[in-house]
């Protein structure tokens, strides 16, 4: 107890405590029948929280080249301690993670949490989705088998695709014209090095933003009465129990599912038979077998990565079209184009799984 | 002679070579940055020199592969005998190919599509049929050259 006091004392004595007190007390999350997908933000900080701890740990012994990856990776699995457990672990934090933030970036989608004034956190989340694609295909190709071998040469070819810029970005993320050991040293400085800190950067704005304009609240609900509950300590202990249930979700499917290792890409092998890349690609694989070779005379894998890339910059820029929502009216038409991004991101994805 | 107005303030000129250097800093450390980053570009190779004695005895109606850069080339030998060279990188996606001697055709896993012997699209979504490349056979040397590329066997 002594102890204790003294340490306070010393605390008090150098910071005014108190005001961080009464800041803890003032934070109040409104209460309605919508809340429950504030928690689903939460989710995805705990499982970004647990994706740093176990890729650390897993970036003490894989060795990034094209000799040694396959091999690091199946010694971390069959020779250290636990190390089947981090690298499930690891895996299925990225799986949950990124299936959260689209239920998370979804929900504020059909709420329109993105109006005014809070149109920045809709885009900081949503650079924060596309780096946690991006996280999750460098992550994958960092076990340089067959799979993602050819996922990758697909998923750049693809950026090589739009007009302009596109042979750019191609060589840029390949490191050269073709993908080799470069490309490989390349999306290992990106997982583990650059896309982190851009994360952290995005994470801390994001939180940041909304701190600063307070919870959203969905329109329907701005002229009811209803109740507002302190963050700390209410909400804050119902995003803890949350916590816990969600890492025992990922330890129970990390402990029964681990994830297989392909055979080591070689690059002069066809590409394996059914190969199909990571589910949140699916949709995007599903769209390119749609359109054929050549369409009205243009290459067809042009114009549907053109496609692609307008339905993704209008999905970005949402806030700034949905004008009726920003001035606080109702907007039906979005709630339509926002259910349509949904059904099709779903019917995509299940029709690219079973195929 | 002495002047007693200017149109530029002390405060002026100081900010603009203040921030004239720091733009020039900034954006030549930028660009050395963005050099450095940027990979050097190799090209594709013009021809590849491979052992003869490896390819000509394959097996009529089978595909051998040769690396032509960082790529896959595949050596193919028809059903009456006849020898080709083409790209094995399908011309949709990039993935590479797998030949089905079965159905004498070339097949893309990735998205499903195909390709006759003659390197022709057929179905599914290549839009262009695959590469092919010359032959030159000389003494024990094959030769797969770029079509169009001019080279002298004898300087080889």
């Amino acid at each position: 107890m002594r102890m204790k006091a003294a340490w306070q004392n010393w605390l008090e004595e150098r910071y005014n405590i108190d005001e961080f007190k009464t800041f803890a007390a003032s934070k109040l999350v409104p209460s309605h029948r919508y809340e429950i997908w504030y928690f689903t933000g939460g989710i995805v900080l705990f499982l970004f929280i647990m994706q740093f701890i176990t890729g650390a740990a897993l970036a003490l012994y894989y060795i990034p080249h094209t000799e040694y990856a396959h091999k690091s990776i199946i010694e971390i699995v069959t020779k250290l301690h636990a190390g089947w457990f981090f690298r499930s672990l690891h895996y299925w934090g990225a799986q949950l993670a990124i299936a959260v933030l689209f239920i998370h970036v979804f929900s504020a989608l059909l709420l329109k949490s993105y109006r005014k004034p809070r149109e920045l956190i809709w885009i900081s989340g949503c650079k924060l989705l596309g780096i946690s694609i991006f996280f999750g295909l460098s992550g994958y190709f960092l076990l340089w088998d067959e799979r993602a071998f050819a996922a990758v040469r697909v998923a750049t070819g693809g950026a090589g695709d739009l007009p302009l810029i596109g042979g750019f970005i191609k060589t840029f993320l390949r490191g050269g014209i073709d993908v080799t050991g470069e490309t490989l040293t390349r999306f290992y400085a990106f997982h583990v090095s650059i896309l982190p800190l851009v994360t952290i950067f995005l994470i801390v704005m994001h939180l940041f933003l909304v701190h600063y304009h307070g919870m959203g609240l969905p329109r329907s609900e701005e002229n009811r009465k209803h109740g507002e509950t302190p963050f700390f300590p209410n909400i804050f202990y119902k995003d803890l129990m949350i916590w816990l249930v969600v890492l025992g979700i990922v330890v129970t499917m990390a402990t029964l599912l681990p994830p297989e290792i392909g055979k080591q890409a070689d690059p002069l092998a066809p590409a394996p038979e059914n190969i199909k890349p990571e589910w949140y690609f699916l949709f995007l694989f599903q769209t390119l077998k749609l359109f054929p070779g050549t369409m009205l005379g243009f290459n067809g894998e042009t114009i549907a990565i053109i496609l692609v890339s307008f339905g993704v910059l209008f999905f970005f820029l949402i806030p700034f079209f949905d004008r009726k929502s920003s001035r606080g009216e109702k907007s039906p038409l979005f709630t339509g184009i926002g259910l349509a991004y949904m059904v099709y991101f779903i019917v995509m994805t299940i029709i690219g799984f079973f195929s | 002679m002495r002047i007693t107005s200017s149109l530029v303030t002390r405060r002026t000129f100081l900010n603009t070579l203040f921030g004239g250097w720091l733009l020039a800093f900034f954006s030549g450390s930028l660009y050395s940055l963005i050099k450095f980053a940027f990979p050097t570009i190799d090209k594709e190779p013009d021809f590849v020199v491979l052992f003869a004695r490896d390819f000509l005895p394959i097996a009529p109606n089978s595909v051998k592969s040769f690396a032509w850069g960082g790529k896959v080339g595949l050596f193919l030998k028809k059903t009456n005998g006849a020898i080709f060279a083409l790209k094995g990188v399908c011309t949709h996606m990039e993935c590479n190919i797998t030949y089905k001697p079965e159905e004498k055709k070339f097949y893309c896993a990735c998205h499903k599509g195909w390709f006759d012997d003659n390197g022709k699209n057929i179905e599914g979504p290549p839009p262009k049929p695959l590469e092919f490349f010359d032959i030159i056979i000389s003494n024990e040397n094959l030769i797969i050259v770029k079509k169009g590329v001019n080279i002298d066997p004898a300087k080889i």
